[in-house]
């Protein structure tokens, strides 16, 4: 019991510093931070598919970059009234759901062993189907050149903004662990281990699998809304293949099937990116911090590859392990 | 068509220009032990396959209480009261061996997605598996990962799944496979338990000749994808052909101790 209280004093204090946080930091850090904050929900969302149910994803950017344009767009044709506001969120949702219904119909179709290739395949597919969309309707889009719009009222403030990033995190944390945890989350981590040993209990593989990507297409899309809220700005770059890249490169850093993998992930991969940004200045060799991310990328993989949060957790179960062999119904080192 | 559970019509399969089930028609009457022997490759895992779902056959029918199964999925079939067991174990590595047979009984009582409700809040199947895994011995390892489990032991947790779905029809391919013979008494007593429940009609494949004997009203011996014989244990082990059998398919040697 102890160390449970010593767990949620150190979430609280946690939370008291990042709500005195914006008080005390630049414009840029502020933006940074608000920044990680939504791009780590983006992060969990990639580690639903991957993580917890072994689906590999490569269109999953689409339902990112796909909530920032349909703000973007909405708010540029309809204004930034309340009811606009709500529509476009709505729509949003409703374009998650459809498009990960219709994209898993197809990726889950194939049940037997070349199943994860095809999954990847097919989600590339859609993921650049609906980027090229994007670039296609220039009259909605602006194309490659980008979109830039004005938000709600109440988004305009910058703190205020961080704020509310904050509590998007905080609120979408809590409902995805509650996911993972409910009895369908426990079936999608029973499908990653053994796909064909579930259906052999009775699982119906493929409606579980769609209810994973529903899931993670919701939160994705979610996150997306809010990046457009914090930089009111989309550009198709946002759709891309690299921006799912990036999804992944935040939960393999962080720790893939952790969850909070991925908030630690997201964060250290944009705190060293900023980092090497300003580093330009020093040698034009910082400015193509993708060369640092992909020799970050093979180091993780090489020496590290359950993740800063992976290697955390294994630490700590080997030493709960040690003290004493408790019944601990949840996964090894959950 | 007197009172069969299960029943083949003519069930064949070809692997390219293998015939590994041909033209098997047979039926298993509700309520009994049946035992299938037969050397290896004689197509008794493939046979299991067949009735389970995980493959379809080249040409034949399967029929269930009657009816045709042949174009279901193993899901569909599980949904039916047909539930089966791995020659190769086949359990979820990275769960603890609790959530492998909490797994079983969520999908047992149709638990469903709930996917904002937490798991914890069925605690009756967090306490029936408790008691599976006490029934089998492996209570003291439940919170570890199944892979960690030794050989033995993950072939006990097999059986305590397949158990603890309570299936209709509950098919056990080799169950002893790779088993150290101290451990085998447990599963004979898991067996003998599951037979005396009378929930299940149960269908076993086996090559320890003892635990076939002791346990089965009728046995099937199959050689080269088709039935050589049937009867009871003792008939069946008198049977001269069968022994020929045995020895011409290179069994091993613990089937006929
Ligand atoms: N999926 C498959 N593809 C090709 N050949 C197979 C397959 N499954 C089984 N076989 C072949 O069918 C024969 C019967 O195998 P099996 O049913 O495993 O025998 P048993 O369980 O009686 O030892 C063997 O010759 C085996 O090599
Ligand atoms: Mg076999």
């Amino acid at each position: 019991m102890t160390a449970k209280r010593w767990l949620w004093a150190s979430y609280a204090v946690a939370l008291i510093l990042l709500l005195v946080l914006p008080h005390a930091i630049g414009v840029m850090t502020r933006e940074l931070i608000g920044r990680i904050f939504i791009l780590a929900v983006f992060g969990m969302s990639y580690d639903i598919l991957r993580g917890y149910t072994g689906i590999i994803n490569l269109g999953h950017a689409a339902f990112f970059g796909g909530g920032t344009y349909i703000a973007g767009i909405m708010f540029t044709r309809l204004g930034t009234s309340a009811s606009a506001s709500l529509l476009a969120v709505a729509l949003a949702w409703a374009f998650a759901v459809i498009l990960a219904l219709v994209m898993g119909q197809f990726a889950f179709r194939n049940t037997g062993a070349g199943g994860v290739l095809a999954c990847a395949m097919i989600t590339l597919a859609f993921g650049e189907i609906v980027r090229h969309t994007a670039e296609t309707f220039r009259q909605f889009t602006q194309g490659a050149d980008g979109l830039t719009f004005a938000v709600p009222v109440i988004f305009r403030d910058r703190i205020g903004m961080y704020y509310y990033a904050l509590l998007f995190l905080v609120v979408m944390t809590l409902l995805l662990r509650q996911f993972i945890n409910s009895p369908a989350g426990r079936v999608l981590q029973a499908i990653r281990d053994n796909e064909q040993r579930a259906r052999f209990l009775g699982y119906d593989v493929r409606k579980y699998k769609l209810l994973a990507l529903v899931t993670a297409a919701l939160a994705a899309s979610s996150a997306g809304f809010m990046f457009a809220l914090l930089t009111r700005f989309a550009n198709t770059d946002l759709l891309s293949v690299q921006n799912t890249l990036n999804a992944l490169l935040f939960t393999i850093v962080g720790g893939t099937g952790t969850l909070y993998g991925a908030i630690v992930g997201t964060a250290f991969v944009q705190l060293v990116q900023s980092y090497l940004l300003e580093l330009r200045g020093i040698h034009e060799i910082f400015a193509r911090w993708q060369i640092f991310f992909g020799a970050i990328y093979v180091l993780v993989v090489l020496y590290m590859p359950l993740g800063m949060v992976g290697a955390f957790l294994r630490i700590k179960g080997s030493l709960a392990y040690w003290r004493t062999s408790g019944g601990n119904h949840t996964r090894a080192g959950d | 068509m007197s009172n069969a559970l299960i029943e083949t019509q003519n069930l064949t399969i070809n692997f390219g220009g293998h015939r590994a089930v041909d033209d098997l028609s047979l039926s298993i009457e509700q309520n009994t032990f049946t035992a299938i022997i037969g050397p290896n490759g004689a197509g008794k895992t493939t046979f299991f396959n067949l009735l389970s779902g995980l493959l379809q056959p080249t040409s034949g029918r399967i029929l269930f209480k009657g009816a045709d199964i042949t174009g279901l999925s193993p899901m569909q079939r599980v949904a039916l009261g047909i539930g089966r067991s791995f020659q190769l174990t086949n359990v979820f590595p990275t769960l603890t061996v609790h959530e492998n047979v909490r797994l079983v009984l969520q999908s047992r009582e149709r638990v469903g997605c709930r996917p904002l409700t937490s798991y914890r809040r069925f605690p009756e199947l967090i306490a029936e598996a408790e008691q599976i895994l006490a029934d089998v011995l492996l209570l003291g390892k439940g919170h570890l990962p199944a892979a960690r489990l030794s050989h033995g032991e993950q072939r006990k947790l097999e059986m305590a799944m397949v158990l603890a779905m309570r299936p209709q029809l509950l098919l056990l391919d080799e169950p002893t496979a790779g088993m150290a013979l101290e451990e085998v008494p447990v599963m004979l007593e898991l067996l003998t338990h599951a037979k005396a429940r009378g929930e299940s009609t149960i269908v076993l494949i086996e090559h320890k000749m003892d635990l076939v004997t002791k346990l089965s009203d009728r046995v099937l011996v199959l050689v080269n994808g088709a039935l050589l014989t049937e009867g009871t244990p003792a008939e069946v082990a008198k049977n001269p052909d069968v022994l020929k059998a045995y020895l011409g398919g290179g069994i091993r040697r613990e089937a006929t101790a």
